[in-house]
């Protein structure tokens, strides 16, 4: 659900812009700290998890156009500095099937890397706090996903003065032009009801982010419990009791 | 996703004017495309833009079950509706953005193979991003083999059935499992053979 599907052309060129920005700057200070030698052998690893994760995209679950990121479970198993480069490279893959625009793919980073990254540091928080894998991993993914859900509303949020000058620029077109007279009193009359209403948008969003944070938080579990099983070193957990 | 195998075939195999134009004048006309998306307000301009580009996509002799590609992003252009309080005006701008940019995006990928983008690209972008890009590209084809015998199994073991959700839920969960650590076992052989092809940090294409 933190995934901003958002289309070219609705977000204010500063917001987009300054996406990008963020995302190459905090990229390049990754990649600086990273030492080339363990990238070039890790960049197989960060390749297959990137096509785990554009596959997972692409599987819808449930009728309401959700499918799971499994960006959390690629956060675990890549570790923070990878998994940003690996956001960086789905948005990229997935910006090129229209899924979600190319030009918020630096903000689509930016928001799926928090999960990544958060949902990795708290796994290993709840991991030493619990020491059971499973609560450990849906608690980490829950909280991840709805901290990334929020940081996509405050993105939405922040264009919220472009999107009414959106709206409240019909008529200036060609077509438009003989409607022009009957439409501002229309306009006149109904203006509070077309202000861009972001609570509205909430109230659609939040409710089926939950059904979203409580199915990925599970499958997210049952994932980890079956990598467990097989090889428990691509999780990096301590040794320890589960 | 499974498509993607289809749309790199198209981009290989079909001839047409579009596929004989060099890859970096075509990333230049979708670079033009997007300009047009994010500046343009009217609703007559991207609807022109957008019979130009659907011009195009038949004139391309790309296939058209290939079309609907360019309408699933309408899906998510829907919670758009919910945000301008039904504005037809505003509807129409987003829905035409959205279709102008997938089909332009859609053109791109069914008229120029992959490798040839990311050569293109990779004379702009960081070579440790069109590294990854790539990796990721070879490593989809990877999955999608693994993907269908784990489709296979899991249909074995009962699918996914709506009647048992929980028990759908594993199976999904196993399947994505299977792909994880199948895909890793890969991703490991694939490092050791690239190392003894003479790897050493960039990939070259052919042609360089």
């Amino acid at each position: 659900m933190s995934h901003i599907h958002f289309p070219d052309g609705v977000l204010p060129l500063w917001l987009w812009g300054s996406g990008f920005i963020l995302a190459i700057v905090i990229g390049a200070i990754l990649f600086r700290l990273t030492k080339k030698e363990a990238l070039t052998r890790r960049l197989p690893l960060l390749g297959m998890m990137a096509a785990v994760m554009v596959l997972g995209a692409s599987v819808e679950l449930v009728p309401i156009a959700y499918h799971v990121n499994l960006t959390v479970i690629s956060g675990i198993i890549l570790g923070p500095s990878l998994i940003f480069l690996a956001t960086f490279v789905v948005n990229f893959i997935l910006a090129l099937f229209g899924h979600g625009g190319i030009t918020v793919i630096g903000l689509n980073t930016l928001t799926l890397s928090i999960e990544g990254i958060l949902g990795y540091h708290l796994f290993h928080l709840f991991w030493k706090l619990l020491k059971r894998l499973t609560p450990a991993t849906f608690l980490a993914t829950f909280i991840a996903l709805l901290f990334s859900t929020f940081a996509m509303i405050g993105v939405v949020s922040l264009g919220t003065s472009h999107y009414e000058e959106l709206i409240h620029q019909e008529g200036e077109g060609i077509f438009e032009f003989h409607f022009l007279k009957e439409k501002e009193e229309h306009h006149s009359g109904e203006a509070a009801e077309e202000k861009v209403n972001v609570r509205r948008f909430m109230a659609i969003v939040l409710p089926l982010g939950l059904i979203g944070w409580v199915l990925e938080g599970v499958i997210t579990s049952l994932i980890c419990r079956y990598i467990y099983r097989l090889r428990p070193d691509l999780l990096h957990l301590e040794k320890g009791s589960q | 996703m499974i498509q993607l195998s289809y749309l790199d075939y198209i981009a290989v195999e079909r001839k047409s004017f579009l596929h004989r134009l060099s890859p970096k004048l075509k990333i230049i006309g979708m670079i033009l495309v997007l300009f047009v998306i994010v500046t343009v307000r009217s609703l007559p301009g991207l609807f022109l833009l957008y019979v130009i580009l659907l011009t195009l996509f038949s004139t391309a002799r790309i296939p058209a079950k290939i079309f609907p590609l360019t309408l699933y992003p309408l899906i998510f252009a829907f919670l758009f509706i919910f945000l301008s309080g039904f504005q037809i005006f505003f509807i129409l701008l987003i829905f035409l953005k959205v279709l102008c940019g997938s089909t332009g995006v859609v053109l791109l990928l069914a008229s120029t193979p992959y490798p040839s983008i990311f050569s293109a690209l990779g004379r702009v972008l960081p070579s440790i991003f069109v590294m990854a890009l790539f990796l990721t590209y070879r490593s989809i084809f990877i999955l999608l083999t693994v993907l269908e015998e784990t489709q296979r199994a899991l249909y074995l073991r009962g699918g996914v059935q709506w009647k048992h959700p929980w028990r759908s839920l594993i199976n999904i969960s196993n399947a994505f499992g299977h792909l994880i650590i199948q895909g890793i076992d890969a991703s490991e052989k694939m490092y050791e053979s690239m190392v003894l092809r003479g790897f050493k940090g960039k990939i070259h294409y052919r042609g360089e």
